[in-house]
């Protein structure tokens, strides 16, 4: 899907069709994966610890109490800025976000205003269809979070475990154009901050949070429509279904001559669908001022600049690179850079093996890949170095094994932590290639099934491959597959 | 003479040579508080006896029972060998904004008035580790919003034992008032705009307000958190330095706490004031306060008798060895008040919004379908006036069409005030001091009832002590002598950043230099009254 929708609506079909595209900006929450909240000592990590046993009089918010800034957060903040081409200011500030919120103990959260740690940046998505969209960053702070409320018997009840945990918001311009490039945004978000390790951006269990901005316009146009904000969407799917319905029912308004309002919409999970929430027409005033409990984050150039040099390549980066470097794919390029080790690895087995880049991908698409799915493990937690894909390989290509001892192999490396090298020579996995042997097995085959042979002489070719499957049985799968071909072939013909 | 009338810093050597024990000095600082404070403020404290008006009532809580094993405590330790620290069986108090683990915490407001600290503020735990014993919780403004202690829910308030019909000033009244008549010898305030200088100079005691920074604030309820600095008040200026001694330095909990070394204030105190250049300017010899219809500033002159002292302290220190510089411009502080008036409600309408009703402290009893009623019940029946105002002009000039107009120009004429001072102390500007020399506060405590209730009126009180907040830098009131009426008169000494040693040489300089001068003698009449 390009960024251009069209609508025909039954009641317009005198009128000119209007070619409408969305405009959607995000707004998302990163969870940093910090050992302990941003302001206080306690874990940051409160998943499946019961309500507030995970708290102190810091982050409860309790009267005389003061924030201490963890330095990790701003790293992390910092490391994400520069990742995302923004600039990391040398000086920024915290200030405080009044309102009033059960979930919210200070009843103010502290948060980075107009001198935020972040400034500017973007993002290059590229698009399957093989564009790019820039989407350019116009927020990137770091903030507390909240608690959680929920009501249950009729009761409001308040979770302060959340709250401190280190977040950085983050918002786009409106720069995305569908649906489909906004969850395309998210799915290269998400890489990122995985590959950074600043972030487990499980959406899940709430590390990334995403609000939709979405409004329509025609096409062609400039100015920007009455928005409504899509809250609560907690996948990328149900983002992109909530923008894709979101779009449609404001296009529908705008064909029956209505006017979209800025409203607040809840995206229901459970049964696929959009809630009002409330109107939006009076933004609220946060009065936000400096946060004179906290000193000014200043930082030195230098400090910033080790972070911009030790950032990693980074995923798109390093896809391009395959893809000229290595002659890979698109494809290919895209799979192996889904996530920082299986592109670690894709790269050490490169360099052990020397050989065709895209041979090498295909057994790790393949064989590692599968190992790494079924094991639930991430590529550099296997038993099964990069040196030993590579070993196998190349004995494969050398004739010692076939291809499907070297697959089996794998296998048995992951299994046993020994090189594929030694298994090969202790279990005798060489390939029989000597005429002689493969003969004297080809005729045992024959003599033992003469009916077969019959049959096939009588011209039923197909059973050819039948008469393969009994040699390699024969011979534990270690006849080259080549040789034996040639020499079954001549068995047959009665040569 | 009681034992709890000498200073702290003789009760403390006395108890560490184990010629003194600390139960005994408790006994006798209870035996003064059943003498002198009558009941302690209570929430609907009912109509005043004849009696109450002749008390102090400067505790809210009295922690007897703690005390007394604290003072036990020590006199064990002492017998044990051990060194007990500085404070050794001294009594304390602290102003009830004070975090105090296991203790009613109620900044002297209903919102709190059921409000027990599940933990201490680092203050708090020094001065405990420092072998002091913590006699209790004393009244206050409500959250310390006020200048003569009216305001606290807790009442009967806090009365000025020179003069039980007059205000002991505020917001740290009951420190000042406890202070003064020997309810305990030292005692922990906090000053945003004056609130342990002006109480001090109210009640004839020693207090200081040290640099911002120099002092953590973690565990201190919070009012204008740019502003706020904790700080002693004491009957002598070595014992403010003792206490100052126990509680400056870092602390890991308040990044704000400044890390500039502590020096030995106590080593430093005598070396005099030979050489030191002191300032005096006709900018504090005056009020300036804005005409209610045209914003004007209009000027008027203080008291002859406030200029007096102040100009005979002047003299005292030149005769000591000080050189006196005089007219020192200080053009900004004349805004003050305005300055504050914006900076501190802003912040404070912020520090209040925690108190909800929704996790601790008081809210209101009734059925609410919806939470902002919830809220707002609460917040209108746990608050009293002061904090009600101060939310609403908090509110007012921080709202983002109005933040640009009030708060960010206060915060710039903030600045400039700051850049007077740095002028005046500049090591190589044109006065070079080490000291700027100032009354307390423009007049002597006044009458119960006659200013509370005007707001604008009230926050006068600290036109000469606020700017000493603006700009983050020390001063340190004392005792300057007493008017005609017989009420004491404080006098200010303003210094640089983290000089606080340098006023404390001043201070004392000008005590030895008087120590010998009739007024000195004449004690508060509370304390006359009941015959001690």
């Amino acid at each position: 899907m390009s960024g251009k929708l069209k609508h025909t609506p039954e009641r317009n079909k005198e009128g000119p069709m209007t070619e409408y595209e969305a405009v959607i900006g995000l707004e998302t929450h990163i969870q940093l994966n910090t050992i302990t909240k941003i302001f206080c000592g306690c874990k940051a990590d409160s998943w499946e610890d019961p309500p507030n046993t995970n708290i102190c009089p810091v982050c409860a918010g309790l009267p005389g109490v003061l924030p201490v800034l963890n330095e990790e957060a701003v790293r992390k903040g910092a490391r994400l800025a520069a990742a995302m081409h923004a600039e990391v200011r040398l000086v920024s500030y915290f200030d405080r976000k009044n309102y009033f919120y059960p979930d919210l103990p200070k009843g103010f959260q502290i948060s980075q205003f107009d001198q935020a740690l972040g400034n500017g940046g973007y993002l290059d998505v590229p698009m399957p269809e093989g564009y790019v969209r820039r989407v350019n960053i116009t927020k990137l702070h770091l903030e507390e979070d909240a608690g959680k409320t929920k009501i249950e018997g009729g009761q409001r009840l308040v979770d302060f475990n959340r709250c401190g945990v280190p977040l950085v918001e983050m918002v786009t311009e409106p720069d995305l154009r569908s649906a489909d490039e906004a969850a395309q945004y998210l799915i290269r978000l998400r890489q990122l901050l995985r590959w950074l390790g600043i972030s487990e951006a499980d959406m899940e269990k709430g590390h990334l949070r995403c609000d939709a901005n979405v409004s329509i316009r025609p096409v062609g146009s400039m100015y920007l429509n009455p928005k409504t904000e899509i809250k609560n969407v907690n996948s990328i799917e149900a983002v992109r279904a909530a923008a894709v319905m979101e779009i449609e029912r404001q296009i529908a308004l705008v064909e029956a001559g209505r006017r979209v309002e800025s409203w607040t919409l809840d995206w229901d999970d459970a049964h696929n669908r959009l809630k009002k929430m409330r109107s939006k027409e009076t933004e609220a005033d946060y009065r936000y001022f400096r946060e004179p409990d906290l000193l000014p984050v200043v930082v030195t150039a230098e400090w910033r600049d080790d972070i911009i040099q030790h950032l990693p390549e980074l995923p798109l980066e390093r896809r391009a690179r395959f893809m000229e470097a290595y002659g890979l794919p698109e494809y290919d390029a895209d799979i192996l850079t889904a996530d920082r080790p299986i592109s670690e690895y894709f790269e050490a087995a490169l360099a052990a093996y020397g050989g065709d880049p895209k041979v090498l991908s295909n057994w790790i698409m393949n064989e590692v890949l599968r190992m790494q799915n079924e094991l639930g493990l991430s590529a550099d937690a296997l038993t099964l170095t990069p040196k030993h894909v590579a070993g196998v390989i190349k004995m494969v290509e050398a004739g010692t094994i076939n291809v499907a001892t070297g697959k089996a192999l794998l296998v048995k490396v992951q299994e046993s932590g020994t090189a594929p090298e030694a298994i090969v020579a202790s279990e005798g996995l060489g390939q029989v290639s000597d005429d002689a042997a493969l003969l004297a097995v080809i005729d045992g085959v024959l003599a033992a099934h003469p009916g077969e042979v019959v049959s096939y002489r009588d011209g039923k070719e197909g059973l050819f491959g039948w008469f393969m499957g009994q040699v390699m049985r024969e011979t534990h799968g270690k006849a080259d597959p080549g040789k034996t071909r040639a020499l079954l072939q001549k068995a047959l013909k009665g040569q | 003479m009681s034992i709890i009338d000498s200073p702290a810093y003789e009760i403390a050597h006395k108890v560490k040579h184990g010629e003194l024990s600390a139960v005994a000095v408790l006994e006798a600082a209870l035996e003064r508080v059943a003498a002198v404070d009558g009941r302690p403020g209570t929430l609907d404290g009912g109509l005043l006896t004849d009696e109450d008006q002749a008390k102090v009532h400067a505790f809210i809580t009295l922690t007897a029972d703690r005390a007394r094993v604290q003072a036990e405590q020590v006199d064990a330790r002492v017998r044990a060998g051990e060194d007990v620290g500085p404070l050794a069986g001294v009594p304390v108090t602290f102003k009830d904004l004070y975090c105090l683990r296991g203790v009613r915490t109620t900044a002297a407001s209903r919102i709190l008035s059921n409000f027990t600290a599940p933990y201490s503020a680092t203050t708090v735990e020094r001065v405990e580790a420092a072998g002091a014993v913590t006699l209790g919780k004393v009244n206050l403004d409500e959250f310390a919003y006020g200048s003569s202690s009216e305001s606290s829910a807790f009442q009967p308030t806090t009365r000025n034992p020179w003069d039980p019909a007059r205000v002991p000033g505020g917001s740290s009244g009951g420190s000042a008032a406890a202070v003064a008549s020997g309810q305990g010898c030292l005692s922990l305030g906090t000053d945003t705009g004056g609130s342990i200088r002006q109480p001090a100079a109210f009640c004839g005691v020693v207090g200081l307000k040290p640099t911002y920074g120099r002092v953590s604030r973690y565990g201190i309820i919070a009012f204008g958190s740019s502003l706020d600095c904790p700080g002693p008040l004491a009957r002598d200026v070595r014992d403010a330095a003792l206490m100052l001694s126990v509680i400056a330095g870092p602390d890991p909990c308040d990044s704000t706490a400044a890390t500039v070394p502590v020096p030995n204030y106590l080593e430093e105190i005598d070396r005099g004031v030979k050489g030191m250049r002191i300032g005096l300017s006709p900018d504090f010899l005056r009020i300036a306060f804005p005409d209610p219809h045209t914003g004007e500033i209009i000027m008027e002159d203080l008291a002859d008798e406030i200029c007096d002292v102040t100009l005979r302290a002047a003299d005292k220190l030149a005769a000591a060895g000080a050189e006196i510089i005089e007219n020192i411009p200080m053009p900004n502080s004349a805004y003050g008040i305005p300055v504050y008036f914006v900076i501190s409600r802003v912040e404070a309408s912020s520090n209040l919004h925690r108190f909800d009703g929704v996790k601790y402290g008081y809210r209101s009893q009734g059925d609410f379908g919806d939470l902002n009623e919830m809220y707002r019940q609460t917040r209108a029946e746990g608050f009293g006036l002061e904090p009600k105002l101060r939310i609403l002009m908090g509110m007012y000039v921080s709202a983002a069409q109005y933040s640009e107009h009030y708060y960010q120009r206060a915060l710039n004429v903030r600045s400039m005030i700051r850049a007077d001072f740095a002028a005046a102390f500049d090591p190589q500007g044109d006065y070079r001091l080490d000291a700027l020399l100032t009354p307390t506060a423009p007049t002597p405590p006044f009458k119960m009832g006659d200013i509370y209730g005007d707001s604008l009126l009230m926050q006068y009180a600290d036109q000469l002590t606020v700017s000493a907040n603006h700009a983050g830098v020390p001063a340190l009131t004392f005792p300057g002598g007493l008017s005609q009426e017989g009420l004491p008169i404080g006098l200010q000494l303003i210094g640089p950043d983290f000089a606080e040693s340098t006023l404390f040489r001043a201070g004392y300089a000008f005590e030895q230099a008087t120590a010998d001068e009739t007024w000195r003698a004449v004690k508060p009449r509370v304390l006359t009254e009941a015959g001690l």
